[in-house]
């Protein structure tokens, strides 16, 4: 089954059908989805589901502000099916060096400046927010009540089910097997399911962006890498907040329906494809998870789950078109952060790709930033 | 009900155990396990479904299925298929999804 289309994007996940729907409420007609498995089947359902607007770059700051005001209007706008379940409960960061209470301090000053409420807080001040926190582990906190959590399912099948109510096409458990190009434009797709011509491919494929990437000759700097976390039996309401700390390695927050979803980094993880579960993973979660909240040793957890974190150098997202190729745009290496920024990666990618002036500057958050070295380092993540 | 005979396991029955349940006192024996007990005394409703609060019972007997979870001496979610009885224990019906304290 052979066809033609305006666009095709490649990846079913936030990305993806933020993108769609963006494009397709700004009148642009015949967009296909194409998504290997089901939608938010990767790193989006995977994903511990927070977002927040705490972070120690400008550009990450007003991505995530974005998201944030955008996913406070989402039911409205999205005339969503079911609530995408964004519970503003805030991110209390903790601080547990010296080197990050100083970093933290720049970091409020800097996101107070942007209009994002922040607060720098004492153990003390941090413990009546989560009472059932250990303070003396930690030196200060910072909190933005603004911050919170949300559903990544329903918030995914709220931008898909609003982008076909436009016309958008999606077509799920299709493979993308190659990418056809032509005097330096793009011209095509190939997938299991028949050709589709088009001018523009959209590689919004998260920790298969590199492999897409490669279907088309174009090099992307990314790479993908295994991320842990669980699930909790579900108990009444407890912590409102998502709880985090970079030093010692946690996320942490409860869901509406009332179980907990924690995770940490792994420094050492291989960074291939891979997404297994380990029992190392479990083992140190539990242990940093009772040590920072010892009520919490109490829950019995409910299974253990992975996914890819798609990892750029700075851990900033790489946004845009490329210069070795016409009509091969990349929204990927969200380092982790890809469903908090699903709303602005929409936005902006379809001003990009009309050519309209972006709501928030994005030209130097393109793929060739690491060939000209402008790295923009983003000191805050887990 | 309880199985009085089975062609691999036996049955002492020989130490009587008092425990209580929503408050009332009731008798098990000795290698009981909290459901084993309950069932015999012929407490089938265990739990209430979250949404729709339907009764729940006795299902699946191995600690899997999360349809017996019950407040035992002051404990929420125990899973009463697997948890043995002892003497004195306060069982409890669950309301909610259970208070951590």
């Amino acid at each position: 089954m052979n066809k033609t289309a305006n666009v095709v994007i490649i990846g079913g996940g936030i990305s993806g059908c933020s993108i769609a729907y963006n494009l397709a409420k700004k009148g642009v007609k015949n967009i296909v989805v194409i998504e290997k498995q089901y939608l938010a089947s990767g790193s989006t359902g995977r994903c511990g589901a927070g977002i927040r607007m705490q972070w120690g770059t400008e550009r990450n700051c007003l991505l995530a502000k974005l998201s944030t005001e955008f996913y406070e209007n989402a039911n409205e706008e999205l005339e969503v099916v079911h609530d995408i379940e964004f519970k503003q409960g805030g991110y209390l960061i903790v601080a547990a060096t010296e080197k990050e209470v100083e970093q933290f301090k720049k970091n409020v000053a800097l996101q107070n400046s942007l209009g994002i409420p922040t607060v720098y807080l004492s153990p003390k001040e941090a413990k009546e927010i989560i009472p059932h926190m250990d303070e003396s582990k930690i030196l200060g906190a910072t909190f933005c009540p603004k911050d919170g959590h949300l559903n990544p399912f329903y918030t995914t099948e709220a931008f898909a089910i609003a982008a076909k109510r436009l016309g958008v096409e999606f077509m799920t458990y299709t493979t993308v097997t190659g990418i056809t190009t032509k005097n330096g434009k793009v011209t095509g797709v190939h997938t299991d399911k028949g050709y589709i011509s088009t001018p523009i491919i959209v590689n919004a494929a998260g920790g298969y962006s590199k492999i897409i990437g490669q279907m088309a000759g174009v090099d992307v700097p990314i790479y993908a890498q295994r991320h842990q976390i669980l699930v909790t039996e579900p108990v009444e309401p407890l912590q409102d907040p998502m709880y985090m700390s970079f030093a010692l390695n946690i996320y942490c927050q409860q869901t509406p329906h009332g179980s907990f979803i924690m995770g940490r980094g792994d420094d050492n993880e291989p960074t291939d494809m891979r997404i297994t579960s380990s029992w190392q993973f479990m083992e140190e979660m539990a242990k940093t998870c009772c040590e920072l909240l010892p009520l919490l040793s109490k829950l019995r957890v409910i299974r253990q789950w992975a996914g890819l974190y798609t990892m750029t150098e700075d851990a900033h997202p790489i946004y845009g078109g490329v210069k070795e190729l016409e009509g091969f745009y990349l929204a990927c290496g969200f380092s982790g952060h890809g469903f908090m920024l699903g709303p602005a990666t929409g936005l902006l990618m379809a001003e990009t790709i009309l050519g309209e002036t972006t709501t928030i500057d994005i030209s130097n958050l393109d793929k060739d930033r690491f060939e000209r070295g402008e790295l923009i380092l983003e000191p805050s993540v887990v | 009900m309880r199985i009085e005979e089975h062609p691999i396991l036996s049955f002492k029955n020989e130490k009587k155990i008092k425990f209580y349940f929503n408050g009332k006192e009731y008798e098990g024996f000795e290698g009981d396990t909290i459901a084993s007990a309950l069932h015999a005394a012929g407490v089938k409703v265990l739990k209430h479904s979250h949404n729709h609060k339907r009764p729940r019972g006795f299902y699946c007997a191995i600690g899997n299925c999360s349809s017996c979870l019950m407040t035992v001496n002051g404990e929420p979610n125990v899973r009463v298929c697997i948890e043995k009885l002892r003497e004195g224990m306060m069982v409890e019906t669950q309301k909610g999804k259970g208070v951590l304290k």
